[in-house]
């Protein structure tokens, strides 16, 4: 603005002879009344934005709940778009693909391996038939990408074993010795050759289970009756805290008392304790409420899932209290504003008052608060489910897949790691992006 | 109280220029201003919310929080730079060379620390020989001379306990205890009930007659200014918009913003019912000023030039000048002896 | 103060007869009966146990004489899990591995999350800061079950070097405990140093600390003398549900490193129906869980000078 200015020392008081002398210089007019327009356009306003538009301007810049975002989003289409793409079902048992790891070997690598370890192991003590079913008690031990139903493969599989001692030859110090390199994704050899003859068939991309169901489709399956929770929670914890919270602040006096006595008892339930309860036993009563009849509120229960509706009867129950404290609070303090006073006296009721006035006034921390409720739902959840007290078979969930997995956690660490990564990647972008949410909705923090 | 009758230069600011570099672009908060204050002399600053007093003085102490910044001028305490000053130089110069109060006892003093504790705590800063018996007498010598009775008391007490003007007085007590030379005090009686306001006013005259120190009083409120003050900064956007003796601020001023601060003031020697005349409009976007002055947009007398340029200082009197070309057209007109066309020039108050 | 502690110690004890109540009926809602196992029982022998066990008569007669029987310390005997066995010595042979791992995981978590997360706020907008945020983010974004079968993977075999604890759970060992005891306090350690970070920033912008600088302190003096010890105080308040947390923590880490305390017994109990022990286990983590609350509630009132001791209310 001044830039001749700041050159100049002022320290003494002596007028500049610099601007004396350019005061001869100035204009004629120079000296006139300035007009209101010229006035009005001396400011440049900054244009006044709303306060969503605002809101998303800061979230936009904040790089890190950016990248959470898409994340989620990434996230969200493997969840729920992921399932129509994978030919697979998650309950479905695909014959010989018992235990198949996300990499394979192709057909001809498979017949020198086994080429290999019939070479180097002691001969056969065991007929056929008792290698096979052998071979088939102790699946989960052996067998690798082999397939069961190769007979001829189990037969070289038991050959193996029957050489524990010195010459013991397993299956990877063959590949090591042969030199070969598995190839990614997982195939059972029926899939192989089914290929080799020239059709295409869709890979198990992160291998399959004890049962032979391609775990990529359960962890999709997973992730989405974990989004679902979440949402489903959010949901009823922000209707009732929202409802609870604003009669409880609107009406105040003896109402708010005893509600706010009974926000108090169940703040201080241990929740762990009584959601590990009531997950449990919400369970067997809803299924018993399930079987009792054929009318629409039974449907319903057998559409969701009995093990879905415990879930969120439980958070239902027990999360909104938080929510309700919050609204109550936003409300005791904005009933004190004058513009309440002022609705009031102008005869506006009760409800308009709370829809018109107080709610929009608490909306961002309200929205910051319900989703944050998501991955702390989420949280909850794969906890329960974990423990076996949340969805149960076949439906599944990231808790129970990576409960699944903990009893070949040394031979197949992936199956815990896959739905445990996803289910930790998912609660740190949600809480990311709920944290950055906040820092962009909080008013104090607009500059 | 130790007498110091030194005289001379104090305090010289020079061209001083803070810009605050937030996400959304620089704020230039305080865009070169300069003034000088002496040994025993009591200076106002005075202006509305955002005009830049408080950061002005924040970096006189080294306070300025980042994203602000000094990016230019010079301040200069008893012959010595403060800006060139390390870091440890400056926490040795606050509390003992310069203090400072604030402007909200109320939160000001720490909640869960005694009163004794943060007095001892101040001396202890600066003088690491003192004894806690030592350091114990002088703080409660201290609060005796604010004004405080039942020290012993007082001493142990925790700053809730304590009444907001109680606290100011505890706070000022806590700024005198090393006997600085530079008192700045941040709207000390902003918070403050009326009563309480002119009680520590009061002490705050006493305590500058006996300790001698300089004084820099940050102020909204022209009133205490009055009250208080030998000479008068008025700040605007930033800008120095005129300082001078505190009799010519009142008697004769020299900037249209003065003019509209003084008639927005009650005042006990009104003769008839007065209406109190607001000053229309709000302060400008500091985060892009315009070219110009930046208080025409509200100024009555607002002309063609002024939202081209910024007007120079024009000196009205012996250490009283202003910046306005309303000031430049009269020096103008002087010069010049009628060659110009003749202009009504609104009358000093 | 009396009437506070009064005030508090009574909702207390109303919160544990709604546990108390809220455990019994949703567990005899339950549809089928604890005597359902490997064989199916004749319509006799069920009527017999039932009448041997009291769950004959109606339910609230049943809730009278078990809150009667409380009031006396006797929480019933096992009827399935250890049968006959009484669920107070079950409790309390199980429960002292349970809290040894639970109080030890609090302790490193409290030692080591304060610490870092004043760490952060002093050196906030560094890369120190950076990097200890995503470490927290990522903490309080794990389940304890991954951290748990991750550790246990990695240290027990899973990886070739790492073999430094044993798999199985062996009381008194001290290399048993490093594991479960990591595992359970890495989500603490990771809110609480959130939490102080958050409330040491918000110390650090308060007026007193203007004032502290403005005084000459060095700052040192400043974050640990005068942010520091304001900022603990909302940090203990968060200390008291880290606390049950921690302990309900323990289901899974003692279900994963299969540790026979209280809380994977809780789960068994469950799954089993064994009333008396569902019962006698709920009510016993659960007036634990209250009494840690109610005690770190009472310490946070001491702690700060604002709340006057000799009158009452808040």
């Amino acid at each position: 603005m001044a830039e001749k200015k700041m050159k100049r020392p002022i320290g003494s008081l002596r007028p500049d002879v610099d601007d004396i002398l350019s005061w001869n210089d100035l204009p004629e007019n120079a000296f006139e009344p300035a007009s209101t327009e010229e006035k009005e356009s001396f400011i440049q306003d900054r244009e006044s934005v709303s306060y969503w538009k605002d809101a998303w301007r800061r979230l936009k810049k904040n790089k890190v709940a950016m990248v959470a975002m898409v994340i989620v989003i990434l996230i969200g289409l493997f969840a729920f778009v992921g399932p129509f793409i994978v030919p697979y079902s998650y309950d479905q048992v695909i014959s010989g693909a018992n235990n198949i790891h996300p990499w394979h070997y192709s057909l001809e690598d498979q017949a020198k391996i086994s080429a290999y370890i019939e070479e180097h192991t002691g001969t056969a003590n065991l007929s056929p038939d008792e290698a096979v079913a052998q071979a088939e008690a102790e699946a989960a031990a052996r067998g690798e990408t082999l397939s069961a139903v190769d007979a001829a493969k189990i037969r070289a599989a038991a050959k193996a074993n029957q050489g524990k001692g010195e010459e013991n030859v397993t299956q990877d110090d063959a590949v090591k010795a042969l030199g070969i390199k598995a190839k990614p994704f997982g195939y059972t050899n029926a899939e192989l050759e089914r290929m080799a003859a020239g059709e295409s068939v869709f890979p198990h991309v992160f291998g399959c289970d004890t049962q032979g169901r391609d775990i990529m489709v359960r962890t999709m399956i997973g992730a989405r009756v974990s989004m679902i929770v979440g949402i489903c929670c959010a949901v009823i914890v922000l209707v009732i805290g929202a409802l609870y919270g604003s009669i409880s602040g609107y009406c105040g006096g003896k109402v708010d008392a005893v509600m706010q006595r009974i926000v108090e008892v169940i703040y201080t339930i241990p929740e762990v304790l009584v959601i590990l309860l009531m997950g449990s036993t919400l369970k067997p009563i809803l299924e018993e409420f399930q079987n009792s009849g054929d009318g629409p509120l039974q449907n319903l229960v057998t559409l969701l899932g009995a093990n879905l509706i415990s879930i969120f009867l439980t958070f239902g129950l027990l999360y909104w209290v938080t929510m309700s404290r919050l609204i109550r609070g936003q409300i005791l303090q904005l009933k004190q504003q004058e513009y309440v006073t002022a609705a009031r006296a102008l005869g506006a009721e009760g409800g308009r008052i709370i829809k018109r006035h107080l709610l929009p006034n608490c909306i961002g921390q309200i929205v910051t608060t319900t989703f944050l409720q998501i991955p702390s739902a989420i949280f909850t959840e794969s906890f329960l489910s974990f423990l076996g007290m949340g969805v149960s078979a076949p439906m599944t969930s990231l808790g129970s897949m990576c409960s699944d997995a903990l009893g070949g956690l040394n031979t197949y660490p992936y199956r815990l790691f896959i739905p445990a990564a996803i289910l930790s990647l998912m609660i740190l972008c949600l809480n990311l992006f709920g944290d950055g949410l906040r820092d962009a909705l909080d008013p104090r923090l607009k500059k | 109280m130790a007498e110091n009758e030194k005289t001379g230069k104090l305090l010289e600011v020079k061209d001083l220029h803070v810009s605050f570099f937030t996400p959304a672009g620089e704020v230039k908060a305080v865009g070169g201003i300069s003034y000088d204050l002496n040994y025993g002399e009591v200076m106002g600053i005075v202006g509305e919310s955002g005009s830049g007093k408080s950061v002005e003085a924040y970096s006189i102490i080294g306070l300025l929080q980042s994203p602000g910044k000094v990016i230019g001028g010079s301040i200069t305490l008893e012959g010595e730079d403060v800006l060139a000053k390390s870091k440890e130089e400056m926490i040795a110069l606050r509390g003992s060379k310069v203090a400072m109060i604030f402007q909200n006892p109320m939160t000001c003093l720490n909640p869960v620390y005694t009163i004794g504790n943060q007095l001892i705590e101040a001396l202890k800063a600066h003088d690491k020989k003192v004894s806690k018996q030592e350091a114990a007498k002088r703080a409660m010598e201290m609060l005796e001379l604010v004004g405080i009775n039942n020290v012993q008391k007082r001493m142990k007490q925790y700053p809730h306990e304590l009444s907001g003007g109680m606290r100011q007085r505890v706070m000022i007590a806590m700024g005198l205890i090393c006997h600085p030379q530079l008192l700045i005090a941040d709207e000390p009686t902003t918070a403050l009930d009326v009563t309480i306001q002119a009680q520590i006013l009061e002490l705050m005259k006493d305590l500058q007659k006996k300790t001698h120190m300089g004084i820099i009083f940050i102020t909204h409120n022209l009133g205490v200014v009055a009250e208080i003050c030998d000479k008068v900064s008025v700040m605007y956007a930033g800008k120095m918009v005129e300082q001078g003796p505190v009799d010519d601020i009142f008697y004769k001023p020299g900037h249209p913003y003065t003019m509209g601060l003084l008639r927005s003031m009650p005042r006990v020697d009104a003769e008839s019912y007065e209406r109190l005349i607001p000053i229309e409009g709000t302060p400008v976007d500091m985060l892009n000023p315009p070219e110009g002055c930046p208080f025409a947009p509200r100024c009555e007398y607002a002309m063609k030039i002024c939202l081209q340029k910024m007007p120079p200082y024009v000196e009205l009197g012996d250490g009283h000048r202003s910046a306005c070309w309303l000031r430049v057209q009269e020096q103008l007109q002087r010069e010049k002896q009628g060659a110009a066309e003749t202009k009504e020039v609104p009358e000093h108050e | 103060m009396t009437k506070y502690v009064l005030k508090r110690v009574l909702m207390a004890v109303i919160t544990l007869f709604v546990v108390i109540c809220l455990t019994f009926f949703l567990m005899n809602a339950v549809p089928g009966t604890p005597w359902l196992s490997e064989k199916t029982p004749s319509e006799a022998t069920i009527a017999a146990l039932n009448e041997k066990y009291g769950l004959d008569k109606p339910l609230i007669v049943q809730l009278g004489k078990y809150l009667e029987n409380l009031a006396h310390l006797d929480f019933g005997n096992s009827i399935k899990m250890q049968k006959d066995r009484p669920v107070l010595e079950i409790i309390l042979t199980m429960f002292p591995i349970s809290a040894s791992i639970g109080a030890i995981a609090i302790l490193w978590a409290i030692l080591v999350g304060v610490p870092l997360g004043c760490l952060a706020a002093y050196r906030r907008g560094t890369w120190v800061d950076s990097l200890l945020r995503v470490i927290c983010t990522i903490g309080i974004s794990m389940p304890g079950f991954v951290i748990a079968t991750m550790l246990l993977h990695a240290f027990t075999g899973g990886i070739e070097g790492l073999k430094f604890f044993p798999t199985i759970f062996q009381q008194g060992t001290a290399k048993s405990y490093v594991l479960p005891c990591l595992a359970l306090g890495f989500y603490p350690m990771c809110y609480l140093s959130r939490q102080t970070r958050t409330a040491m920033l918000d110390a650090i912008n308060q007026e007193y600390i203007k004032t502290a600088r403005a005084k000459g302190l060095r700052n040192k003096t400043i974050i640990f003398k005068h942010a520091l010890r304001n900022a603990l105080i909302p940090v203990i308040t968060y200390l008291g549900p880290q606390i049950a947390f921690t302990l309900c923590g323990g289901f899974v880490v003692e279900t994963v490193f299969t540790i026979p305390g209280l809380g994977r017994y809780f789960v068994s109990s469950i799954s089993n129906r064994d009333y008396p022990l569902i019962m006698g286990t709920t009510i016993f983590l659960a007036a634990f869980i209250i009494v840690m609350n109610l005690i770190v509630d009472l310490l946070y009132k001491l702690v700060d000078p604002r709340i006057n001791l000799a009158k009452g209310g808040e």
